[in-house]
């Protein structure tokens, strides 16, 4: 798994890249904490169009961004969410709390 | 006879990629549309995950892994067994967001996903012997 950033003002697009499951997240989740701890961003989007699996280890850890970056009064988005990851998210509801942006 | 595989695999998070790719390149005789090889692929790693997480925690064990095909009717069973601490409460288990690990950021939607994501789905757990997670897919697409 990677990612690449894109910095504008106060925003933050992070492009994960890759299967995000138990064995990878723990390596992303350290990797997006230390942007998040790094500035205090107003929002942060996920563009996941490069991300080809997901399972509920790694909706666990969107969801746990989305509340890190509340308890900071920033938000989270997501963008060109594929279909297998549109799958395991709607199962969860998770876009009622982190909506998708065009 | 159906076609089938049974492998023994270490509790790694690493082989869970292996496990979901596995189970999958053993369905495509049965032609399952790319959105049922996904749903599969979805499934079979929650179950490894449960395993590897929940059932022997840190101290690592065996994750039996079963599949069977039925090319000509079109349908895949699998089976993830493991001989880890094992469930006390099933149905409590496959409500969903239950988890026992929330300030692990685990969503706790697991079991709800292999419902939702296969056509059946059973678990059978003894607390101290294990558990064996049981799903079955049929493949109705073109």
């Amino acid at each position: 798994m990677n990612l690449d950033f894109k910095i504008n003002g106060n925003d933050i697009c992070v492009r994960l890249y890759g299967e995000i499951d138990e064995y990878t997240a723990r390596t992303l989740r350290a990797d997006i904490d230390k942007l998040i701890e790094a500035q205090g961003f107003r929002t942060m989007t996920f563009d996941m169009q490069n991300v080809t699996f997901i399972d509920s280890t790694g909706l666990g850890f969107v969801l746990g961004r989305y509340k890190k970056l509340r308890g900071k009064r920033a938000e989270l988005l997501l963008k060109n969410v594929p279909s297998q990851v549109d799958k395991v998210f709607r199962t969860s509801g998770i876009y009622s709390f982190v909506p998708i942006v065009e | 006879m159906n076609n089938y595989f049974d492998m023994k695999m270490l509790s790694n998070g690493k082989n869970e990629a292996f496990a979901r790719s596995a189970v999958a390149a053993f369905s495509l005789p049965c032609s399952p549309t790319v959105e049922e090889i996904n749903d599969l692929k979805t499934a079979v790693s929650e179950a490894v995950t449960n395993a590897v997480v929940h059932a022997y925690k840190e101290d690592g064990g065996i994750i039996e892994l079963y599949c069977e095909v039925d090319e000509a009717a079109r349908w895949v069973s699998v089976s993830v067994t493991d001989f880890g601490c094992g469930i006390p409460n099933v149905e409590e288990a496959k409500e969903p967001f239950y988890t026992t690990r929330p300030d692990d950021e685990r969503s706790g939607m697991g079991f709800t996903i292999i419902e939702t994501f296969t056509d059946e789905m059973t678990v059978r757990s003894k607390v101290g012997e294990g558990t064996t997670v049981t799903m079955r897919k049929v493949f109705k697409g073109c």
